[in-house]
């Protein structure tokens, strides 16, 4: 594992960083990452972007649910919907998120300060995470003033990799969360939010698990 | 925390009975208490903790619930709970949860469980009632009887026959012959004293040289067995097997209220099917008999309905078959007068295996004792003309490859058949074996059954053991596979652009079928139903134990599943058809079916190898 670890440079990152958020973040994360795959507690998270640059586009909406002991827990469940710059625009059609219910939302600011706070002491998960993790490190660094390297497990990785140890050619679309869901007899949501498309990820990720086999045996490292 | 949030779950959550019947606060506050898990086949057990009793809610995957003697309890699928009794009861956790099929499960901790107890009374009476339900139907996998579930009540006579002690013998049995009844109560101040039954009267009047004038109370049976009306039909049959005896006076609160005997208990049993037979026996002409056989779809539905096993409704819808042949032949006989000579009708296929269903064609032969002069051949030649129009008439239409008796092909001597069953046995071209093989599906539905063995006797010397014809046969049975794919996923029938599901009969059904008779042919087994064959190969030990049962299961589980199919596609003014769609099956279902397919494919890979040689 200290592998994986280096190769973020966390280490030296923990050592070097200022942010009490980030500096706990990476503490929590070193230690938790020794334990037995089944008693790691982790966060499936889910992201609704107004677009998929980084660099331009902005966070609107963030779904969290930790998963415990191998099972989801629905009463810390949480969603959080982000206040932006500028309308939201023709992106509503996807995330059906209007400008009049960002009202209540948090700051951009506000959210990263929660975000990391709830992400403390959890491994996070999410499906395709590169996406998600690119734009949450984008606005960490730019509201907390501070460059960060986040850590996730990504079920569409996890997912990619059994398939092919299957030997199996996957063609378009197989990888999408809904169609990996399928595989595992996972039920259909027709409805999509960050916090349902979050729920979704963390079930995956536990019938992932599920399938790899006998709980006890299984690291963090099965998992990248 | 908007309620819409946690959406698909509560949308499952409330298409759920009792969890239907919450508020929309106790239902989203049930939301957001629930821990989401997943069990994998692989570890064969939920690991349920002892210490933390919790309501377990299955979202998807198939589940067995099994005592601490390994018997199965329930079977659960999307939608069903277990862990509710120790919830309840607080006891022990007793059960154990098999996984048939991964799936997500959803927990409720025993806090909010009782919270939502408290909230809704429905939800309270609920998991009450599948408790007390769930410790009684510890054997409902078993066996499902009618009779065990019947009250007595609804099969007694009621208002029953009675007279007074003092009356005379002689005013006791007119009483009887002006109701038609096979006993009477005896009564003193509306108690009940005992019964006087024909065989009182024959045993202690007759026999004894009494005269009429003897007092009831002197012949009858004093303090009779009885039974309230809420009892069981089961013990009713009980107590009169027990006591030898045919009639039960009910009581209830002390007075007699109703009599049920032994022949109500049988009508009761089958009350459809032998009333059908019986009015058929008592039809005179063809008119009446179509519009007699105008009430088999509906018996159909009746059996369905009931939930009877498929190969019982395939029994009794061929015996009201049978009965109908039957009854056109004396029919026509009466027009045509006595035949000039001895004869069978042969039933072939579905008729012939008693396996008959919803829309069957006819597949029938003639087999004559002797060499046929030009009268005989008129003779029969009208009778067979008219008992197959009769046939098409009452809806049992037309063979499409004229296998039927009113074709002079399949009209024939015994010699002719033995030599046509020859030809098939000693030149087995795979084509004309594939048409063939309904033949050896035989049965005498009318006339002389040593004249049906003769026939028979000489079939099965032919093919028993005769490995070139089996090697044929089966080779011919392997054609066609279980709709399994390579993932065990299920392939479905097309129709161009059109997906119309899984063939239960030609992918499923008429394997087994085809397995069954190429092992009977070979051990020269008489029988031709398919799961009396199975059951006799298995005590010939040609087929083991195991495999044999599982057979049997799998052709009962897909003929049930397609019979209930065709059931629901009629009461839907659907078209009445042999596919069947998984998706509109529940994972449990379909889990079962694939291993009823599953056994389909081990018994023809079996097959394959002692029959036919090309590996």
């Amino acid at each position: 594992m200290n592998a994986i670890l280096s190769k973020l440079g966390l280490f030296w990152r923990a050592w070097r960083t200022q942010h009490p958020l980030i500096k706990d973040y990476y503490a929590e994360l070193a230690k938790l990452l020794q334990y037995k795959l089944a008693d790691i507690p982790m966060l499936a998270i889910d992201l609704e972007m107004t677009g998929l640059d980084p660099a331009f586009d902005q966070i609107l909406s963030i779904g969290i649910v930790p998963i415990k002991n191998g099972q989801l827990q629905m009463a810390k469940a949480q969603h959080k919907l982000v206040s932006i710059d500028g309308s939201v625009g023709q992106s509503a059609v996807i995330h059906g998120i209007l400008d009049n219910q960002l009202q209540d939302a948090l700051s951009p600011e506000q959210a990263m300060q929660w975000f990391m706070q709830q992400s403390k002491g959890h491994l996070l998960v999410a499906h395709h995470s590169p996406l998600d993790l690119a734009f949450l490190e984008q606005g960490i660094s730019l509201h907390l003033a501070e460059p960060v390297k986040l850590l996730a497990v990504d079920t569409l990785a996890v997912e990619k990799r059994r398939l092919l140890r299957q030997q199996e050619v996957f063609k378009e679309g197989e990888l999408r969360l809904g169609a990996c869901r399928e595989r595992y007899n996972l039920p259909v949501y027709n409805a999509h939010n960050a916090l349902i498309d979050a729920i979704a990820c963390g079930e995956l990720l536990i019938a992932q698990m599920a399938a790899m086999g006998d709980g006890d045996k299984l690291t963090v490292t099965d998992l990248f | 925390m908007d309620a819409s949030e946690l959406q698909p779950i509560s949308d499952f959550l409330s298409a759920l009975t009792p969890f239907d019947s919450l508020s929309d606060a106790a239902l989203q506050r049930c939301c957001r208490a629930l821990t989401i898990g997943y069990y994998s086949k692989a570890s064969g057990y939920v690991p349920l903790d002892e210490d933390h009793p919790q309501l377990y809610i299955v979202r998807t995957g198939a589940f067995e619930v099994r005592n601490q003697d390994g018997e199965l309890v329930d079977r659960l699928g999307d939608g069903d709970y277990f862990g509710f009794p120790s919830l309840l009861s607080g006891d022990k956790i007793s059960n154990r949860i098999q996984i048939l099929e991964d799936g997500l499960v959803y927990h409720l901790d025993p806090d909010t469980f009782n919270f939502l107890r408290n909230e809704s009374r429905e939800f309270d009476r609920f998991f009450n009632r599948a408790y007390a339900q769930r410790m009684r139907h510890q054997g409902r996998f078993k066996a499902k009887e009618m009779a065990t579930t019947n009250r007595i009540s609804t099969l007694m006579t009621k208002q029953p026959l009675t007279i007074d002690v003092n009356a005379c013998v002689a005013d006791a049995a007119r009483l009887m012959r002006d109701n038609r009844v096979s006993s009477v109560l005896v009564i003193d101040n509306q108690q009940l004293k005992g019964i006087l039954t024909d065989r009182d009267l024959r045993n202690r009047v007759i026999a004894l040289g009494h005269d009429g004038q003897l007092p009831v109370h002197q012949a009858m049976t004093t303090s009779p067995t009885v039974l309230n009306s809420q009892a069981l039909v089961f013990e009713a049959m009980l107590l009169m097997s027990e006591c030898n005896i045919h009639h039960l006076p009910i009581i209830d609160d002390g007075e007699p209220v109703g009599v049920i005997t032994s022949t109500d208990i049988l009508r009761g049993q089958s009350t459809q099917p032998l009333l059908l037979i019986g009015e058929i026996e008592r039809q005179s002409n063809l008119e009446s008999l179509i519009n007699v056989s105008k009430q088999i779809p509906l018996l159909l539905q009746n059996l369905i309905s009931a939930d009877a096993r498929a190969e019982e409704i395939g029994r009794v819808l061929t015996s009201v078959t049978d009965a109908l042949t039957r009854r056109l032949i004396v029919l026509n006989q009466q027009i045509l007068g006595e035949a000039p000579l001895a004869f069978c009708w042969l039933a072939f296929g579905s008729q012939g295996r008693q396996d008959q269903a919803a829309c069957s064609d006819q597949d029938n032969g003639l087999l004559v004792a002797g060499e046929m002069d030009e009268h005989a051949q008129g003779y029969f030649e009208a009778l067979t003309k008219a008992v197959c129009q009769g046939l098409d008439s009452c809806g049992y239409v037309y063979c499409p490859g004229d296998i039927m008796a009113q074709n002079p092909k399949w009209r024939m001597t015994l010699t002719q058949w033995q030599q046509k069953f020859e030809h098939w046995v000693k030149q087995p071209e795979p084509k004309a074996l594939m048409h063939a093989s309904i033949f050896f599906d035989m049965r005498c539905v009318f006339g002389s059954a040593s004249l049906f063995d003769s026939l028979q006797d000489h079939v099965l010397a032919n093919t028993k053991g005769n490995d070139i014809f089996l090697a044929g046969m089966a080779g011919n049975s392997l054609q066609v596979s279980p709709p399994l794919g390579f993932f065990k996923k299920f392939v479905l029938e097309r129709d161009g652009s059109e997906v119309k599901g899984i063939d239960l009969k030609h992918k499923g059904n008429a394997l087994i079928n085809d397995i069954a008779r190429v092992y009977a042919l070979f051990a020269g087994i008489k029988e031709v139903n398919t799961a009396k064959r199975i059951r006799e190969l298995m005590q010939l030990n040609i087929i083991n134990r195991k495999d044999a049962l599982n057979l049997a299961d799998a052709h009962e589980f897909i003929a049930h599943m397609r019979l209930s199919n065709q059931g629901y596609q009629y009461t839907h003014n659907e078209t009445v058809s042999n596919y069947l769609m998984p998706q509109q099956l529940s994972s449990l279902v379909r889990h079962q079916l694939r291993d009823a397919f599953k056994v389909v494919h081990d018994a023809q890979a079996g097959l394959k190898l002692k029959f036919t040689r090309s590996f």
